[in-house]
């Protein structure tokens, strides 16, 4: 049955590929699934393939890239799950196009992104040998509703682990204590002076203790929720930092920090020497639509996927340090997006939104969010909206001129359109 | 005539930290802004726990949110202590908007999947009951008639408690499409004097500017003791992104 599942599967990917239709990604997994509910652990049964599960609301495809990048320099075979395509359907066509036509799979590593809420589910299947959580922020509220069930429905996952290494984020307290009292967790966090800010940004969560319920004291923070953190009622605190820094950041913002730290701390376990590391990153191309730069007829554009209060923020910030001319904002209300839209309420525009840049606004939902930019005070003429995706990306390059980057800051779906309209292709 | 600049509007803001995860902000934030466009100053005043029924009672206008389960139980631990206070001034007529999990709790009661009772403020005489997780949310983009002022609302709903009005209090408005308080009586939210109880985020108030008039104009209208007619500020973008929702939802506004 499998043999047969990995030949279908085999073949939709290549009709797919070639018919431009993008990888057809999750639908060899998904009908392998259902012709066998075991067919991802039935292959991994006699494999030596390290499994790498990295999981959290924001960064899994960068440090994902990132730790393959460092793999591979180093002279390992890796593959590793299509971004996006993080729930078990996805991993499931990750394995069909790695392995042989007979099922065996010849990779030193498998990374896989997983989504947050699928993790305690995609745990039953395959027992990994690593763990990165990354953070929990809000994000879809459509689709997951709470953060603190999913925090729940994580610790009862992560008891049953007992052989898996846990790489976490100690700024992220509900991250942080996922391993705790766990002798094979290990942390990475920030001790940058110069980060640290006394100010919480409105869209924070998680600023009760994991263990006892009260109110976390923060001596400063470094971005939305994540800093040092202690709990006064417990004696609960931030865990002893493995790593808090790293020589060379390939990826500027505060955020980025984050994932090269872990894919370095994960690096660092798996016994790749720093200096392979250093090499690697100098050499990371960024994953498609994350900081992605892109030249389209000879202009300069960078693309900032935003999916959440938290990360939009951060590509905000991140943007508006490089006093930029032009930027467009997408805003789509699909399924991969979230559907409702309310949490564009929660990004801090007035705070990261200068004067001297024109705004561009688009998106299914290009009217909601252009009254969000007039509620921040954005004066009339600074911003003008486009119900075409694409009428606005040509106006947007048109105003550009080569000197400067045109910032294009999409949701998911609209990342991918926009994506097609500047390269042409197709990519999920 | 009464021009509205020169007043002064204390919004009270019930539980910032706690009761703020969907975007609620939103409706401090129109609120505001709609105010200062007139040249009235708005005061918004950060109630969280602990915070002293005398800056209650200064507040004009009340606006509560909703949140996850843990913030809610602290919020209910202190409110719960000032009820008498806060049932007073919803008794004297202090305009509010109480929105999802806020709306659930001023009712009498919400019984949970497994049969376990909460008590509610017993201020609204609704109450909610929560099916289980066989059961399906109540999600996604809803349309509906206000009982109060001559407009079609539009927003966001998205909860697991199917809430029924009793006896004296009329709903918030009829719904036209969505699911509102049940998915069976297409009545959605509910009135009492003139406080709000509604499961409508998107926030609601952004897209709904004749709502949020509508609340400024009543606090200033009590607190001030005389009719107050607002300034007409443009509405052409809330028109535009009603008009698209609307067209998704096949409503006419």
């Amino acid at each position: 049955m499998n043999n047969f599942s990995i030949f279908l599967g085999k073949s939709i990917s290549y009709i797919s590929k070639h018919l431009n239709l993008g990888h057809g990604s999750t639908w060899p997994g998904h009908i392998a699934l259902k012709l066998n509910s075991d067919f991802i652990t039935d292959l991994f049964k006699n494999s030596q393939t390290k499994i790498i599960f990295i999981t959290g609301t924001n960064g899994k495809t960068t440090t994902a890239k990132m730790l393959e990048t460092i793999l591979k320099i180093a002279g390992k075979k890796v593959f590793s799950n299509i971004s996006g395509a993080n729930l078990l359907n996805g991993i499931a066509s990750s394995l069909i196009t790695n392995c042989s036509i007979s099922g065996e799979i010849n990779a030193d590593f498998a990374i896989f992104e997983v989504d947050e809420n699928t993790l305690p589910l995609i745990t039953k299947n395959i027992k990994p040998d690593f763990i990165i959580a990354l953070n929990l922020f809000r994000d879809q509220l459509d689709r997951y509703g709470e953060l603190d069930s999913i925090a729940k429905k994580w610790q009862i996952t992560y008891k049953d682990l007992n052989h898996t290494t846990f790489i976490l984020n100690a700024d992220d307290p509900k991250i942080a204590y996922l391993g705790n009292g766990n002798k094979n967790a290990y942390y990475f966090g920030l001790s940058d002076k110069t980060l640290e800010t006394k100010e919480k940004q409105h869209a924070s969560d998680s600023m009760f203790c994991p263990r006892c319920g009260e109110n976390l004291y923060f001596d400063y923070f470094y971005f939305s929720h994540l800093g040092k953190w202690s709990c006064q009622n417990c004696n609960l605190t931030r865990p002893k930092l493995d790593l808090d820094s790293f020589s060379f950041y390939p990826i500027s913002g505060t955020y980025s920090k984050y994932d090269t730290l872990a894919a370095a701390l994960t690096a660092k376990k798996l016994g790749i020497p720093n200096a392979i590391i250093i090499n690697a990153l100098k050499k990371f191309k960024p994953a498609f639509g994350r900081q992605e730069k892109l030249v389209v007829k000879d202009k300069k554009i960078q693309l900032f996927l935003s999916k959440n209060p938290a990360s939009f923020n951060e590509s905000l910030k991140t943007i508006n340090e490089e006093k930029p001319k032009n930027l467009l904002i997408a805003l789509n209300d699909r399924i991969p997006d979230g559907t409702d839209v309310s949490w564009i309420w929660d990004i801090d525009f007035e705070n990261f939104i200068s004067t001297d840049t024109k705004l561009f606004l688009s998106g299914d939902r290009v009217y909601d969010l252009a009254l969000r930019i007039k509620y921040a005070g954005i004066s009339r003429e600074k911003y003008k909206t486009f119900e075409n995706l694409e009428d606005a990306i040509h106006a947007g390059i048109e105003a550009t001129n080569k000197m400067n980057t045109f910032y294009i800051l999409p949701t998911y779906s609209a990342m991918l359109e926009t994506r097609k309209i500047l390269t042409g292709k197709k990519i999920l | 005539m009464n021009i509205s600049s020169n007043k002064t509007l204390n919004i009270g803001w019930l539980y910032p930290q706690l009761m703020n995860i969907y975007g609620d902000r939103g409706n401090i934030i129109t609120l505001q802004k709609r105010c200062e466009w007139r040249g009235i100053k708005a005061k918004v005043l950060r109630l969280d726990v602990g915070f002293s029924t005398k800056d209650l009672e200064k507040c004009d206008l009340l606006i509560m949110g909703g949140a996850q389960d843990k913030q809610q139980e602290k919020v209910a631990e202190d409110l719960f202590k000032k009820r008498n206070v806060l049932k007073k001034i919803i008794e004297k007529g202090i305009p509010g908007l109480y929105i999802c999990g806020a709306y659930q709790f001023l009712g009498n009661y919400y019984k949970e999947a497994n049969g376990h009772v909460i008590e509610g403020l017993e201020i609204f005489n609704i109450h909610t009951e929560n099916p289980g997780e066989n059961k399906k949310r109540l999600i996604g983009n809803i349309s509906l008639e206000s009982s109060t002022i001559s407009y079609r609302l539009l927003g966001f709903e998205n909860h697991g408690g199917r809430t029924y009005l009793g006896n004296g209090i009329k709903p918030f408005g009829k719904v036209l499409k969505g699911f509102g308080n049940n998915g069976e009586d297409e009545t959605e939210g509910a009135i009492y004097k003139n406080s709000f109880g509604t499961y409508l985020h998107g926030p609601i108030l952004p897209k709904n500017p004749k709502l949020a008039d509508y609340l400024i104009e009543k606090a200033l209208e009590i607190k001030y003791k005389k009719k107050i007619t607002l300034e007409i500020l443009d509405y052409s973008l809330e028109e535009k992104a009603r008009m698209a929702i609307a067209k998704r939802l096949q409503v006419t506004i």
